[in-house]
């Protein structure tokens, strides 16, 4: 029968997706085999970006909510993990943890108040969130450090592996990418990925159509948005300890534009999307930054906001769905898992 | 158009099983968008298995009663029991886990997901994975998906769709879009199903077809209230109609009773 001919070729792409996934894991394990340490901290920035732009995804391509804010949620898991690791000697698994855990009250303390009402009101309380948080940490001097920042963040230590070197770092944040992808690719095509795209306005769903179903339109909306700043959280803990300094500029709002650049394009329709947006733009400002200037006189970094721009639009004209849409159906393809 | 006698000797027969128990009660409701009064003062009750249909002219207030109780909009005025519950205050998600369930006027199918997909959103109360052991695949999620898959291609062979499962929804024709949005109303298992112009743009065999589903629904014990302006095709179908106009009920009874009604005949099937 068509039908289970069908499921059979669903089972098929599932399996090929998990190949997909292995070879890309693979792939991401051998590249600082073969590369030097400055490429390689390039490559630990777009694992960082990616992780946070994953959330980006779900929350935005997924439930239709549009977040300019999450580099608070980036900030708040970096300063937790500062913080508590400079002044009171934390674990730093510990104080990630943490972090995750105020980044996701927060978010789930501003969906509750949010939801409610509708419209861009999400993409106004982040923007106002940020701009808050950034507020915050200038002027709380004594536990922050102000606009000085904090210094001598302690490395992250796993079984006796010091991730001072970019080398394990690398290692920890792939792999750790690679596990919030295989989480959110479950997440995307699971019943929980179907509700959220179908109260998504934005694409296809009716929020009415999602409630008169049983959908708890809010609930799903504040759950989103709290796993997607804990991703965030994540990779700011992982960031803070990474670069062993924190400082407020960081955690402003290009930051939350850039990773929803990225986000758009990479493409909205598949967590996937996240590696390819934020590869495209860390390997753009690293040429123009630090390629470009090898041959030509002058700063190009200056034309770095210009590039992004140009970028954008291009993308959104001729490529709408993100680079992800240039790939097969592995990546984008809806499925019925079974 | 041409009535179906199959139709209407079912529709006799189910009249006489319709018990008196009743399953939702709408008392005294009354509604306004701003100045404009779109409700005033309507009430009924609807007996466990019966058809209500429900007739009245554009702009009547027909749509805006059914979402007053489905609960996407919120009573102003009056009261609305379903089972012993009183609706005012329970938002429609909660609304909808009660056991009423609605298909739109325009469907609003979910455009970015295959027939399939959207009918096993509509399984969604009988699913109960969450963020964590959906994004883990855990055993419970994947028993999840493997159930609500099998009953989502019921419903929809319960429509006659199941060769279109895995289809864009935007593929198919307006009445088997119609008959998706059915099979994903059908799938949330609910005991009282609204349907708002499920008749609007179907070609004559889809009607028929449409009739035969509605009945073989209410013998399975289902209470359905169906809103409609083409009078003539549910005449056949319905044990019990209500005619608003403006707003207001003015009629109430069997079929044949409304057709004889003069209020009705002058202020709706005479000038329609
Ligand atoms: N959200 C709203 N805000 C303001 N006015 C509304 C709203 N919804 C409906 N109305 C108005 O209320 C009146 C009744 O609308 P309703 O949709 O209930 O009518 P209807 O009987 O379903 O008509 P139709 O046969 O065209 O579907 C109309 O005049 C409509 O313009
Ligand atoms: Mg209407």
């Amino acid at each position: 029968m068509n039908a289970f001919r069908e499921i059979s070729s669903k089972i098929s792409a599932v399996k090929l997706q998990n190949r997909v996934i292995a070879l890309f894991a693979l792939v991401m394990m051998t590249i600082p085999l073969g590369i030097g340490p400055y490429p390689i901290s390039a490559m630990v920035d777009v694992g960082l970006y990616s992780i946070v732009t994953i959330g980006i995804i779900l929350l935005m391509g997924f439930a239709g909510q549009i977040s300019i804010g999450h580099a608070a949620f980036f900030g708040i898991g970096a300063y937790t993990s500062a913080i508590l690791t400079t002044h009171y000697q934390f674990s730093p698994w510990l104080a990630l943890f943490l972090g995750a855990a105020l980044s996701g009250g927060i978010a789930a303390a501003i969906g509750r108040a949010m939801f409610r009402l509708h419209g861009l009101m999400l993409a106004g309380i982040t923007l106002a969130l940020n701009l808050v948080f950034y507020h915050l940490v200038c002027s709380m001097i004594g536990l922050t450090g102000g606009a000085m920042g904090l210094i001598n963040i302690p490395p992250l230590i796993l079984g006796g592996f010091n991730f001072s070197r970019s080398f394990l770092t690398y290692y920890m944040v792939w792999i750790i990418a690679i596990v919030i992808l295989g989480f959110s690719l479950n997440l995307a095509d699971s019943q929980v990925g179907r509700t959220l795209r179908s109260m998504n306005t934005h694409a296809g769903g009716s929020e009415n159509a999602a409630q008169v179903l049983g959908i708890n339109v809010n609930s799903y909306k504040v759950q989103i948005l709290v796993l997607s700043a804990v991703y965030a959280s994540i990779a700011g803990s992982i960031y803070a300890h990474h670069a062993r300094v924190v400082e407020p500029g960081t955690f402003f709002i290009p930051f939350s534009v850039m990773v929803v650049i990225m986000a758009l394009l990479g493409g909205l329709r598949s967590p996937w999307g996240a590696f390819l947006g934020a590869g495209l733009m860390i390997g753009v400002r690293e040429f123009l930054w630090e390629v470009m200037p090898v041959f030509v006189t002058g700063v190009t970094g200056a034309y770095e906001l210009i590039a992004y721009g140009v970028i954008l639009i291009l993308a959104l004209l001729f490529l709408p769905r993100g680079l992800i849409s240039l790939f097969g159906r592995a990546f984008t393809k809806r499925r019925a898992t079974v | 158009m041409k009535t179906d006698s199959a139709v209407v000797k079912d529709a006799v027969t189910s009249k006489k099983v319709a018990s008196d128990k009743l399953l939702l009660k709408v008392e005294d409701v009354s509604m306004r968008f701003g100045v404009l009064a779109v409700l005033k003062g309507v009430s009924f009750s609807v007996p466990k298995g019966n058809i209500l249909v429900i007739i009245g002219p554009n702009g009547a207030g027909k749509s805006t009663l059914l979402k007053l109780i489905s609960g996407l909009l919120s009573l102003q005025e009056g009261e609305i029991w379903f089972k012993q519950h009183r609706l005012s205050k329970i938002p429609p998600h909660r609304i909808s886990s009660l056991g009423i369930t609605q298909l739109f006027q325009d469907v609003q199918l979910f455009s970015s997901m295959s027939v399939i997909e959207n009918v096993m959103v509509g399984c969604h109360l009988r699913t109960r994975a969450g963020f964590l052991s959906a994004g883990l695949k855990l055993p419970q999620a994947q028993a999840d998906e493997q159930r609500i898959l099998k009953r989502a291609m019921s419903k929809l062979s319960l429509v006659g769709l199941e060769q279109k499962a895995w289809d864009n929804p935007a593929g198919l024709s307006w009445g088997q879009q119609k008959l998706v949005g059915l099979a994903r109303a059908l799938a949330t298992g609910s005991d009282l199903l609204l349907l708002d112009e499920p008749y609007s743009g179907l070609l004559a065999d889809e009607i028929d077809k449409l009739n035969q589903l509605i009945l073989q629904l209410q013998r399975q014990g289902m209470t359905i209230l169906i809103v409609e302006h083409l009078t003539d095709v549910l005449m056949g179908i319905g044990n019990q109609v209500i005619v608003l106009d403006y707003g207001e009920k003015i009629a109430e009874g069997t079929p044949d009773e409304i057709q004889r009604n003069k209020r009705v005949i002058d202020a709706y099937l005479g000038s329609g």
